[in-house]
């Protein structure tokens, strides 16, 4: 036979090509329904670990069922808020926002071609007084996404990122390294600012001891400048959304603010900040 | 089981190793080799990948044409990975590792080892030589792979298979073992001890 005639070599590489094609298929298809469900319990262990329920080494010691009998267990209300800050509709049962539904999301509130509807986010309340928000954008090789957990007087208890493919040692320690994680333990987000997360170069504010300040900064990852900005604008972009959530959430303020110099006057919006700077 | 294949079987663990002698694959045994777990797992994926598709291509050797061989290979080692990958990602108990091993898994495509033995043997051997050929270098991948993580792993984490060892007796985990750079230098010494047991070797 000879193999070397064109029409031979262009018949059997289709042939080739289209059967490999068809077995990728069909595996892919049979196996996602149990795909799913480990990512499910991925995302749970993930919010759980910014909620503060255990690290994320302690969390996938359990199995995939304890991971959801524990959300459901400690989850107080989940629900979809609008860019409003008002509340859409509840979650029913156990239902997460993963990567995939947060890329959708993330395109609904940037708008633009990709845009499907009106952006629909998720808010999840945990019994610990937690508010676990989820942040989706673009790494530097590709899509990095994670949750942040809000402490009732709005600074940040706890974060934890993930990302698809970030350069292991470098971007990828935005998942690996918990030391990074730990940053944002009691920083706050400066909802009503444009910037209200900053992840800066150079090292973020310090005081005496060394001790990163309570605003809204923390330090970037060395050699990672890329995952480090999109990270930043990923956070921005997502916190943004749910300003007016949290700050309408917010307990009326009766503290006299912005310099002490207006005692009199009520506070209006966002004091949070200004108080930060009086002290 | 005649000499040859015998050859065939015990050649790549030791003497023709892949990653100390023909130093292929040295990129993912930096990367994955922090862990035992995650060694062992990546070591079976690259034995069953190796194998299987040196087991294809030498069935279809005949037919396959000359000036596009190389690229039904690539995509037959092409569709064995994203094979392994998709089963790894759908059981719970290796759903983790998989994330851990993350573009490793993948990027056994890019191995030296998979294309380099079904190059020089699939191509020109009978299947069950080939699959064996496959396997045995998969295998010796697999056991340099394993011997670094153990080092790694005990002297960077103080545990085994994430069992604690060293740490209850006071011992101080080694951030340096855990960096990619103590791997190299591990494997110069695994390479440094062969060469002086197997003196032809020597240059």
């Amino acid at each position: 036979m000879n193999t070397n005639n064109n029409v031979y070599t262009v018949v059997y590489t289709t042939v080739i090509v289209v059967v490999v094609a068809a077995i990728l298929a069909f595996v892919s298809q049979s196996l996602k329904a149990k795909q799913d469900a480990n990512e499910k319990a991925e995302t749970i262990s993930q919010m759980l670990t910014s909620a503060g329920y255990g690290t994320k080494a302690e969390l996938d010691r359990l199995d995939n069922s304890a991971k959801l009998d524990k959300y459901a267990e400690e989850v107080e209300e989940a629900f979809i808020i609008n860019l409003d800050g008002e509340k859409v509709r509840e979650l029913e049962g156990i239902t997460v926002y993963g990567p995939k539904d947060l890329k959708r999301q993330n395109y609904n509130i940037k708008g633009g071609a990709n845009k499907t509807g009106e952006p629909e986010i998720p808010v999840f309340i945990f019994k610990n007084g937690r508010t676990v928000v989820p942040i989706y954008g673009a790494g530097l090789w590709g899509p990095i996404w994670g949750y942040i957990s809000f402490n009732s007087d709005l600074t940040i208890g706890g974060a934890y990122f993930d990302h698809e493919s970030e350069t292991a040692g470098l971007g990828a320690k935005i998942k690996d390294d918990p030391s990074f994680q730990a940053e944002f333990v009691g920083e706050k987000a400066f909802f009503a600012e444009s910037n209200v997360f900053d992840i800066v170069k150079g090292g973020a504010p310090r005081d005496a001891e060394g001790k990163s300040v309570v605003d809204n900064k923390i330090d970037a990852i060395t050699g990672a400048t890329m995952t480090s900005q999109g990270l930043d604008a990923a956070i921005d972009t997502w916190l943004a959304a749910y300003a007016k959530y949290f700050l309408g959430s917010e307990p009326a303020c009766n503290k006299p603010c912005c310099g002490g110099e207006s005692q009199d006057e009520p506070c209006e919006g966002n004091c949070e900040h200004h108080n930060e700077v009086e002290e | 089981m005649d000499a040859k294949l015998k050859e065939t079987i015990l050649n790549p663990i030791f003497k023709g190793n892949p990653i100390t002698v023909l130093v292929l694959g040295i990129c993912s045994s930096l990367a994955v080799t922090v862990t035992l777990k995650g060694a062992l797992v990546m070591a079976l994926s690259v034995i069953v990948v190796c194998g299987i598709s040196s087991l294809i291509l030498s069935l279809l050797r005949k037919t396959i044409p000359g000036r596009v061989r190389i690229i039904v290979q690539l995509v037959v080692v092409a569709m064995m990975v994203i094979l392994v990958d998709q089963i790894l990602k759908s059981f719970e108990a290796t759903y983790a590792i998989d994330k851990q091993l993350s573009v490793y898994i993948g990027l056994i495509i890019t191995n030296c080892i998979v294309m380099g033995r079904i190059e020089a043997f699939a191509l020109g051997n009978k299947p069950w030589p080939s699959f064996l050929d496959g396997i045995a270098n998969g295998a010796g991948y697999g056991l340099i792979l394993i011997i670094v993580a153990f080092f790694r792993e005990l002297l960077g984490s103080g545990t085994l298979f994430g069992v604690d060892i060293l740490n209850r007796f006071g011992y101080v985990p080694n951030n340096l073992v855990i960096l990619p750079p103590f791997a190299l230098i591990l494997l110069g010494c695994i390479v440094w001890v062969q060469r002086s047991i197997q003196k032809d070797l020597q240059e």
